[in-house]
């Protein structure tokens, strides 16, 4: 019957079909709507314009200072520290989160479910206070070792959650096939499970290495000085704005050397799906007498990364608290941190819908040049980002948005920007283009359309672009010190200033109320990541 | 009348044209089919007439208005062409009230509107569930219901019927006759099927490589293709060489007559000379056993006695209905299997030997056009 199928063409000379020449093409091309890329193209000149700032800046310290800036002990002394704490965490990060979502994922660990809470908890603690934790309990935690300990036990979820959302979506039957080709369960593990997991530890690793270039206050604690430390004390100690500048620039480069390596290592790596049959549970692969050692594992990573940080806020806040004023400056710190979280959180998410509906629903030059110059933006530290606004609108601004509360949620909005753009993109995702021309083809404009479809649909992506946004402002400490309108105090802000003091006890419920604040918003995170997987599940 | 105009239209993505010079007419009231395989340019037609994507070059004339052509373009909104894609794409959001009253205003959306309609598809009181709770069958009828709500005088229908199961099918697909004849809307229905294009449509166009080959009602379109390729696309086909002569043709069947004026179209088409036979199966007798008088296997003419073809079954497909049996003739390697369709008949396990015979009159075209 497959003669019945195939629709032959017509031969070369079949008389009367001879191919007319084709007729003059009039210039029409899927263009992009108007609006919509001038409002991407707004967003990604305020995105890029940080680093614009520090190349003027540069330029105007003249090219001599800048080398000569650059080109000095110093430079090579940070290089050293930054980079190998960055190599040295990202390594064991990699390791420990990977080995936790296989874990989680594909054993049959006991108790897998409260496991999957505890190990993504201590996202939502502040790296800060992660090192506060440490460093206030034990003297030795400070320096390169103490570097490591504290960032690799707060960041480790960066790459868990990746790599057990890609374990969770990949084709297990793909495992059953390599044994069953011959291939035992270490070397399956090696060619089929960690190749299908390639992609998210590579992008854990890429957010891990991201946040050590950017980190400060963690550092600060533990007397280890990397780029970040040094450009927060060469503007806002020194007031060297040429040498935070040049500083900056390096930094800005090794944030761009991680996204291209990033991008190599990931380079023609592909997973794919074979159709909705891998729907398919396969039976988890059993510890056996692996199960105590894996469990005590577990029991240790949560002690160390979770109980060592809280217990030790509990501790200074029971043994040293003094109640006296504690309530009225907790309740202002709150409030304000609540409102910039806040408004940074509608104002990224708001500023990452043109690109994302671009990225997502067009093709093209322009629409790759938008995305691709929003990326800049991970390449950019807090510390440089702020700096350079900070610097700026002190200069220039007339001192109208120097430390005001619009500058300090711009500068939010322009460093959590990335994070708003995934979440933006994967709840459009699931709004498709074919529903809006439906719906066009009932008779409604393009704006009927986006109010009544396209934004009722990526809603719950849009709150947890915004959750994600928010969460990241309560706990951001770098950007907020530089910025911060004078006589406000924030959650951050505020346990910075008793924990400088050596006033733990006053600084402990501060940490408190911050974890707790940034608890909430990871649960609702976790609830649409999680229904974002199993969809009507 | 002429409900839908289109004339020369193309399309191109990138350095591949889809729509290589389209020209249709889709007379009003009428059910269209635009049949063609997959990758022909279909759905591409079908969004450039819903004004999803815009033509290259050429005109598409709705109702006597131009909404596609040199400086016109009329956006999908102000078109008011229903349209009910593959997969229904309901909005996943709304109920099913809600989603058949979407494009109607405001106030009338909550109106005794939607109920009609619902119960028009067979779905009285199903108004308050979510598109996930509705059967794939339920999901097209709503996605018809909804394109009819806001009074079209066209529906697209793209291949609506494709992912729903065999009796599903046939049962969806006549309600939707039904109720675009109750209505009088024009209906465009594209699909690669081409039972369904037959069994469905008033007329059908047959799309290949981005034209219209030939559009005509179903039955001519079986009985007289314009060329081979179509003969072979709609329906099973045997597509014989043969020599023709005085309105004859000699085939390994036989001598047969050719249909008068077959060969007056297109162009003047030669008297005598070499051609490709279209014998459909069901134009071929089945006789089992071998023939009587070369029941030795010796060598002979081609045609045994009486312009039967002796040969051997090399596959036997049954139906239940009917059968379609797969034939090699016997004296010749070379010479193609030949298809036919037997209704009854003993099942015939290969390697039995047959007889077969022909009935005229067949189609021919001059040899090139077969371009196998």
């Amino acid at each position: 019957m497959t003669t019945s199928q195939t629709l032959r063409r017509p031969g070369p000379s079949s008389p009367g079909r001879a191919p007319a020449a084709r007729p003059a093409v009039r210039a029409r091309r899927a263009r992009l709507p108007v609006a919509l890329t001038a409002a991407g193209f707004a967003v990604a000149a305020v995105l890029t314009l940080p680093l614009v700032f520090l190349l003027i800046e540069a330029r105007g310290a003249g090219a001599a200072t800048v080398t000569h800036l650059i080109f000095r002990r110093l430079t090579a002394d940070l290089l050293w520290n930054t980079v190998r704490l960055t190599v040295v965490v990202t390594v064991l990060c990699a390791v420990i989160g990977t080995a936790a979502a296989w874990c989680v994922e594909r054993t049959n660990l006991p108790g897998r479910r409260v496991w999957a809470v505890l190990v993504v908890v201590p996202l939502a603690i502040p790296d800060f206070v992660v090192s506060f934790g440490w460093a206030s309990l034990w003297t030795w935690v400070q320096g390169f070792r103490g570097a490591v300990v504290v960032m690799t036990l707060a960041v480790y979820p960066l790459v868990y959650l990746p790599v057990a959302a890609s374990l969770r979506a990949a084709d297990p039957g793909q495992e059953e096939v390599a044994r069953s080709l011959g291939v035992g369960r270490a070397r399956t593990f090696v060619r089929v499970t960690l190749a299908q997991a390639r992609g998210a530890i590579l992008g854990g690793c890429l957010l891990v290495a991201l946040v050590l270039l950017a980190e400060y206050g963690a550092f600060e604690i533990l007397g280890y000085q990397t780029f970040t430390t040094e450009i927060f004390t060469e503007f806002s100690v020194s007031f060297s704005v040429p040498a935070a500048c040049a500083l900056s620039l390096v930094l800005v480069a090794l944030g761009l050397l991680v996204l291209a390596g990033e991008g190599m290592l990931r380079g023609g790596g592909r997973v794919s799906r074979s159709g909705p049959l891998a729907a398919r549970q396969m039976p988890p692969h059993r510890l056996g007498r692996a199960t105590l050692p894996v469990l005590a594992g577990f029991g240790l990573l949560t002690v160390l990364a979770l109980g060592v940080p809280v217990g030790a806020s509990v501790y200074w806040m029971v043994a040293r608290s003094s109640h006296a004023i504690l309530g009225v400056s907790l309740t202002s710190a709150a409030l304000h941190t609540a409102l910039y979280a806040a408004s940074a959180g509608a104002l990224a998410t708001a500023a990452a819908l043109p690109i994302a509906l671009l990225a997502i629903r067009y093709t093209g030059r322009v629409r790759y040049f938008l995305e691709r110059s929003t990326y800049l933006v991970l390449a950019m530290p807090g510390v440089v980002i702020a700096f350079a606004l900070a610097y700026f609108s002190e200069r220039y601004g007339g001192g109208l948005l120097y430390q005001s509360a619009p500058l300090l949620v711009i500068c939010y909005s322009i460093m959590f920007f990335p994070l708003a753009l995934v979440g933006v993109k994967a709840s459009l995702a699931r709004a498709p283009v074919s529903l809006d021309e439906m719906a066009r083809s009932l008779g409604q404009r393009r704006l009927a359309v986006l109010w009544r479809v396209t934004l009722r649909l990526a809603g719950p992506g849009l709150a947890a672009a915004f959750c994600l946004v928010f969460l990241s402002v309560v706990t951001e400490l770098t950007a907020t010190l530089l910025l911060i309108p004078t006589g406000v105090q924030t959650l951050a802000t505020q346990f910075w200033s008793y924990e400088q003091n050596l006033a733990y006890g006053q600084a402990a419920p501060f940490a408190l109320v911050m974890i707790a604040v940034a608890a909430l918003p990871s649960y609702v995170l976790g609830r649409f990541f999680d229904r974002s997987a199993h969809p009507h599940g | 009348m002429t409900q839908l105009a289109v004339t020369g239209l193309y399309k191109a993505f990138g350095d591949h044209p889809v729509l290589a010079g389209v020209d249709l007419e889709v007379p009003a009231g009428s059910l269209t089919a635009i049949l063609g395989p997959s990758g022909s340019g279909k759905t591409t037609l079908l969004r450039v007439l819903a004004g999803f994507e815009r033509a290259d070059a050429g005109t598409v004339t709705i109702g006597g208005s131009v909404v596609d052509g040199p400086g016109v373009y009329l956006p999908p909104e102000r078109r008011r062409i229903g349209y009910v894609p593959q997969e229904g794409s309901l909005f996943p959001h709304l109920t099913v009230a809600a989603n058949i009253g979407f494009g109607l205003p405001a106030r009338q959306r909550r109106g005794p509107a939607t109920a009609e309609l619902l119960e028009a598809v067979g779905l009285a009181g199903l108004g308050r569930r979510y598109p996930h709770q509705l059967s794939g069958g339920q999901q097209q009828r709503v996605a018809l219901a909804r394109a009819l709500a806001i009074g079209p005088k066209i529906v697209l229908l793209d291949e609506p019927f494709a992912s729903l199961d065999a009796h599903l099918r046939a049962s969806v697909r006549a309600d939707v006759q039904g109720l675009l004849a109750k209505t009088g809307i024009t209906g465009i229905l594209v699909t690669h099927d081409q039972d369904e294009a037959l069994s469905t449509a008033d007329r059908v166009a047959v799309l290949r490589d981005g034209r219209i080959a030939q559009c005509d009602a179903p039955q001519d379109l079986y009985d007289r293709p314009a060329d081979a390729g179509i003969a072979r696309f709609i329906g099973d086909a045997n597509l014989l060489d043969g020599v023709l002569e005085a309105g004859t043709v000699e085939t390994i069947l036989g001598r047969l007559p050719v249909e008068p004026g077959c060969l007056a179209s297109p162009g003047p088409g030669p008297a005598h000379g070499r051609v490709t036979v279209l014998v459909r199966p069901e134009q071929v007798e089945l006789r089992p056993g071998a023939s009587p008088g070369r029941a030795n296997g010796r060598p002979g003419a081609p045609a045994g006695q009486a312009g039967e073809l002796a040969g051997r079954v090399v596959a036997y497909g049954y139906h239940g209905h009917d059968a379609v049996i797969h034939v090699r003739p016997e004296h010749d390697g070379a010479a193609p299997v030949i298809v036919v369709r037997t209704v009854g008949g003993d099942q015939l396990p290969p390697g039995s030997p047959v007889r077969l015979r022909a009935r005229g009159p067949v189609l021919a075209w001059p040899h090139d056009a077969t371009a196998p």
